[in-house]
């Protein structure tokens, strides 16, 4: 069986996500300065792609789920995110659009992360 | 990333609330000033001030913040009034009177109004998803 690492993609999308809202906090908060460029950090599926998901053995001593061989040590972990100008000024509308967006993602992460929980508990507590 | 960016956006999100406020206040002191002539013959009136926005990059923060660089005055020309009577009459009976145009500083209030309750907007956004991140540990 393939493990779902849902934790882990629910807490790194909600850490993409608390970024995103800091940075699309500046756009607003300049959004009255003069020769401001918009600022916005790589979507959530660019981070995806370039994180790998499965476990990673950073550790000599880690043992080897696959049964393949233990491979180069590679934590693809992704923890910060460059602001890029995207150009052009800001539009509050639009800004405030994309926040709400950020929320619902996560809203979404958080409501995942605890439907998770309460199922290993469920297996937990049944098996006791 | 040094501080958690949930922080770090309410911290840029006061410092736009900050600017907005003076900007608010500038606006009433030319409101406040819309008929302050001077006080000897020819002398100049109030004259209107504008603020400049300036962002910086905040390495705390790790992103950019808005301050208000200057207060700077209107270069625009003093409208002329005649009012023979006013102290400030020049010798053919012209007033200087105060370059601030209250529709323009209305659509400037508004304006400045709107983006403050934008960045409270996004302060608001950010606790919610502090809470939310908190409630995780909560009910368990």
């Amino acid at each position: 069986m393939e493990p779902v690492y849902l934790f882990d993609l629910a807490s790194r999308h909600a850490n993409w996500a608390s970024v995103r809202q800091s940075v699309l906090t500046s756009n607003v908060a300049n959004a009255n300065t003069a020769n401001y460029q918009r600022m916005d950090i790589e979507p959530f599926s660019e981070v995806l792609d370039e994180t790998s998901l499965t476990l990673a053995s950073t550790a000599p001593g880690h043992l080897n789920i696959n049964g393949t061989e233990v491979g180069a040590v590679d934590d693809g972990t992704v923890d910060t995110w460059e602001a890029k100008e995207t150009g052009g000024p800001v539009k509050l509308e639009s800004e405030l659009i994309e926040a709400d967006q950020v929320n619902r993602g996560f809203s979404l992460d958080t409501a995942v992360t605890r439907a998770f929980h309460r199922m290993l508990l469920a297996s937990v507590r049944s098996g006791a | 990333m040094i501080i958690d960016p949930l922080r770090a956006a309410g911290a840029i999100a006061a410092s736009g609330l900050d600017a907005q406020s003076v900007r608010l206040k500038v606006v009433a002191e030319n409101m406040a000033n819309a008929q302050s002539t001077g006080a000897t013959p020819g002398a100049d009136p109030y004259q209107r001030k504008t603020v400049i926005f300036a962002s910086e990059f905040d390495r705390l923060l790790g992103a950019p913040t808005v301050s208000v660089k200057d207060v700077a005055g209107d270069e625009s020309a003093f409208p002329l009034d005649y009012d023979p009577g006013n102290p400030a009459a020049d010798k053919n009976g012209y007033v200087k009177m105060p370059n601030v145009n209250p529709l323009i500083e209305m659509a400037d209030m508004r304006e400045a109004s709107r983006s403050y309750e934008a960045d409270l907007q996004m302060v608001k956004q950010a606790r919610t998803m502090t809470s939310q991140m908190l409630d995780l540990l909560r009910n368990t």
